[in-house]
């Protein structure tokens, strides 16, 4: 066991958590986090995509105590009150989902990128979106959406 | 279609905002007070009988609260249409990953180091893995004696054919016949004839939600029961059977569904989480791991393919016989059909007067099979559609030419007999060609290849849905289907809101459990705009005619003279009554909100099929056998396209689906053991594996959906292997009889060509 603290979504946190206590396990079971999914557990699908100090990563690869002092964002960080984030407007607006499991992750690892590169062109946005699988849409639309909050073309 | 307002416009996911930010709850997300976390432990034989198990050390671990076995379960199997799958195993297991005993403990971690205390002992028995060699005479039997074994009457809904169930040869489940003509007169009228063999290996349906199952039962018995599985009512007939309990002692609560493609039909593991929740008296949910998937799922069946074509001096096809084995692995219980009724497909959307389709399926000693996106099609298709062109090289055709001469045109009967009405496939193909640019030149190494399929809109089953009104007039509609990411609700949504010219966002749609929506089939099958928009639109209709009744009254009008317009009633004298007013009046005089339930059910058969093309244009890197996907052109035969964002995603989906099918997915099985059992070793197409992509829609008007809709759901993933593969042969003139397309299987088909043409160039010197 260990005591941490961090910041998640900007609240702050202090728990005690096993030495071996998953981060995704850690936000979906201890703060009933579930929008942050499981899908593959060996850091393939992309699905359990989180911030960490605004970095993506694998939630179900890291440890939580690896997060202790960090700032955690989880798209449950993502909307202001009712107002939705530009890119989760987008993905509905432009067909980014459609059962929407994979979506939480796409959109963390999107907003990864748009942290970093604000105006990527369709390029990188496929090679950077890589790490996200999704079986429903074939990524076309979910590269869209990603370029329309890029462009600007998406107002909240 | 301009002069509607709400259909033919693209519109987001009405249940977008729940999924974009993470507040839709899975079932995987569920969280009840006292939950236990349940997991199984699994065969590592793939056929042996169970000599001892010995559960102590697992019971006696702090945090466990149940472990139950086969033995101590009733002995009753469970199904969608064969039962013949114990809940856990009893006495022998048949595959490798079949559950043998099952644990419910405080958290994940301690049931799983409670699954490493079991000791189970095993004695290995022969075991069977190819289809074919299980319906030998000395095959060992996956099955000693399935005469106890019950399954309902073949449904009517099913194309007929002469159906066989458990015939007496080994290891069949079902062996069915389609006929059409006379196949022995159409081949003695063949100039020349043709026969090839292919080998599909089975693929995973790669949704990226796992299965997952909640059970809670209530002090007086009543189960609460959560599951991945887009048939909820359908699930409760089956979950009420295996337990023994009337339906109404289960009610199927609703959870979103992370994705489907076929796969999430079945109880798959809530029975065996109904079980440990009585024992541990305690809820329980159980979410596989991805592992378990793959190798315990249902995926699509592995098949060989046989097909005989005769042809005619002419290049038309006169007969065609077809032999299709598919391998439903250890238990048949996973697919809700007697067969994989993709079969009728075996003869392609060509005019072909003779036919003979035997389909058999048969147990191995593997996973068990069950339904993915078009079931048994994209097997039979790859097999039909690159016999097509191994036929047209053999006649010195080009492949379309071959193609065009033996397409369906308006007045042809299909090859089964079927009798379509409005068949676009020669138009349909053409504009493929078109887009595709058929026939222009190409550099070195990149070829094109065509595949082709028809498939007619779902239209099995009842579906029916209730819209109410509320006392502050807002709409709600109620299905007990899921949508299963297909955005089925946002179409139900545009019906509504369509008939009643209000705007899309007055329109709520929402999921009713078992307990609260009326009877519906469910998602399957390409049905749900066809037939839950009929549904739809017949509530529709009942609340007009309802609310009119209403209006009349208070406007003291006769009813004949009051029509709905826009939100508001207007009768002849030229008075108005807004819908809100009609509502605040009702209000204390009648029971709110009012509910109008619309049920439909389809004549049968369909009378208009859906046609599509798809051309494959790939660059094959010969020293390497690297095939890559240039461009992918879908033409589809469509109807009235209700929702333009949610079809066109509908066919890119499927597109890349294909695309996996065809170049990267493979669940790779090793005496009968899969092998690939994580997805980094089970490759779906990731973003950088996309084509580029032109679709052309190919308007008709003769739908059965709601505005003359036809479906969309399982049509572009089905041709795409074919194409792919006879794309291949163009550009370097090897050809795969296997899928999928790999780099190794061209480098070294390429090698073997090489190897063979300068053996023939030393034999001409």
């Amino acid at each position: 066991m260990k005591s941490i603290q961090l910041r998640v979504n900007g609240q702050a946190v202090e728990r005690d958590v096993a030495d071996n206590t998953l981060l995704i396990d850690f936000l979906r079971n201890g703060l009933d986090l579930t929008g942050t999914k499981e899908g593959c557990s060996v850091g393939v699908c992309g699905a359990c995509t989180v911030l960490l100090d605004g970095q993506p990563v694998s939630s179900c690869l890291t440890l939580a105590v690896t997060a202790d002092g960090c700032e955690v964002t989880t798209i449950e960080g993502l909307t202001e009150g009712d107002r939705l984030h530009p890119l989760q407007k987008a993905f509905i607006d432009y067909g980014g989902f459609q059962c929407g499991i994979c979506t939480p992750g796409q959109i963390m690892s999107a907003k990864a990128l748009l942290d970093e590169n604000p105006h990527p062109s369709k390029d990188e946005i496929q090679s950077w979106m890589m790490g996200n699988l999704c079986r429903c849409t074939g990524y076309y639309k979910i590269i869209e959406s990603i370029q329309a909050v890029a462009d600007g073309k998406v107002s909240t | 279609m301009a002069s509607l307002a709400s259909v033919g416009q693209p519109a987001g996911h009405v249940e977008g905002p729940s999924k974009v930010t993470g507040q839709a709850r899975y079932t995987a997300d569920i969280r009840l007070p006292g939950l236990l976390y349940g997991k199984c432990l699994r065969s590592p034989f793939p056929h042996a009988r169970i000599v001892s198990i010995d559960t102590s050390q697992a019971k006696a671990l702090a945090g466990v609260h149940a472990v139950i076995t086969g033995a101590e379960l009733p002995d009753r199997r469970i199904g969608r249409f064969f039962l013949d799958k114990p809940v856990l195993a009893r006495d022998v297991v048949r595959f490798v990953g079949e559950k043998v005993v099952a644990v419910a403990a405080e958290s994940m971690d301690i049931a799983e180091e409670a699954l490493t205390r079991i000791a189970v002992e095993y004695e290995a028995l022969p075991a069977v893995f190819d289809p074919v060699e299980a319906m030998q005479e000395d095959a060992p039997r996956v099955h000693a004696d399935t005469s106890t074994y019950t399954h309902p009457p073949v449904p009517d809904f099913v194309h007929p054919g002469d159906d066989r169930l458990y015939p007496d040869i080994p290891n069949v489940v079902s062996q069915v016949f389609y006929t059409h003509g006379d196949i022995e007169a159409g081949f003695a009228q063949a100039a020349r004839e043709f026969t090839h063999t292919f080998t599909i290996p089975p693929v995973h349906q790669g949704y990226i939600e796992p299965h997952a199952s909640v059970v809670q039962i209530e002090p007086d018995g009543k189960v609460n029961l959560w599951i991945s599985n887009k048939t909820p009512f359908v699930a409760r007939a089956q979950f009420a059977a295996a337990l023994g309990v009337a339906e109404d002692r289960v009610c199927v609560n609703t959870a979103p569904i992370g994705g489907d493609f076929g796969g999430k039909g079945s109880l798959m593991d809530g029975v065996v989480c109904y079980h440990l929740a009585a024992a541990a008296g305690r809820p329980v949910k159980m979410v596989m791991s991805y592992t378990e998937e793959l190798l315990a799922g249902n995926p699509r069946h592995p098949a060989v393919i046989t097909l005989r074509t005769g042809v005619d001096a002419n290049g038309r096809i006169v007969a065609r016989k077809a032999r299709l084995v598919f391998s439903c692995g250890a238990y048949s219980a996973f697919t809700p059909l007697h067969t994989v009724h993709g079969s009728v497909h075996a003869a392609g959307p060509y005019r072909m007067p003779n036919v003979e389709i035997e389909v058999f399926r048969v147990y191995t000693n593997t996973v068990p099979a069950g339904h993915m996106r078009a079931p048994g099609a994209p097997q039979i298709v790859f097999g039909v559609e690159s016999h097509m062109d191994l036929i047209a090289q053999e006649l010195g055709l080009d492949p379309l030419e071959f193609r065009l001469r033996n397409t369906l045109i308006e007045g042809d009967a299909a090859p089964l007999g079927e009798k379509w009405k409005k068949i676009r496939c020669k138009e349909t193909l053409e504009a493929a060609a078109k887009e595709a640019k058929w026939g222009a030149e190409k550099t070195a190494n990149r070829g094109r290849g065509i595949g082709m399929y028809d498939r007619e809109p779902g239209a099995f089953g009842p579906s029916s849905a209730t819209l109410s009104i509320a006392a502050d007039a807002t709409l709600t509609l109620m299905t007990g289907a899921a949508d299963t990411g297909t955005g089925s609700y946002t179409i139900l949504q545009q019906v509504v809101a369509e008939e009643l010219q209000v705007p899309l966002e007055s329109v709520r749609v929402v999921q009713g459990s078992t307990d609260s929506a009326p009877w519906e089939v469910g998602a399957g099958g390409s049905r749900l705009t066809h037939m839950a928009g009929q549904a739809t639109l017949a509530a529709v209709q009942r609340l007009k005619e309802g609310l009119t009744a209403f209006a009349a009254r208070h406007m003291e009008t006769p009813s004949e003279q009051v029509a709905y317009r826009a939100g508001e009633f207007v009768n002849t004298n030229g008075q108005h009554l807004a819908l809100p007013t009609l509502m605040a009046a009702l209000a204390g005089r009648e029971e709110l909100p009012l509910r109008y339930t619309g049920e439909y059910v389809a004549e049968d058969p369909m009378d208009v099929t859906s046609f599509c093309a798809q051309i494959a244009e790939v660059e094959v890197d010969p020293a390497t056998g690297q095939v890559t996907l240039q461009k992918l052109t879908t033409a589809h035969d469509v109807g009235t396209v209700l929702n333009p964002l949610t079809h066109q995603g509908q066919v890119e989906g499927g597109a890349i689906q294909g695309v996996g099918h065809a170049l990267t997915e493979h669940l790779i099985v090793q005496d009968g053991a899969v092998t690939n059992v994580h997805l980094g070793d089970y490759k779906l197409p990731t973003s950088m594996d996309i084509p580029e992509l032109k679709t052309v829609l190919v308007e008709s008007d003769a739908g059965p959906a709601p505005y003359a809709g036809k479906a969309i759901g399982e049509h572009s993933n089905v041709a795409v292997p074919a194409a792919v593969a006879n794309a291949v042969f163009d550009a370097v003139g090897v050809r795969l009889m296997d899928l999928p397309v790999t780099a190794e299987k061209v480098y070294t088909a390429l090698r073997e060509k090489t190897a063979r043409s300068r053996t023939m160039r030393r034999g001409n010197s």
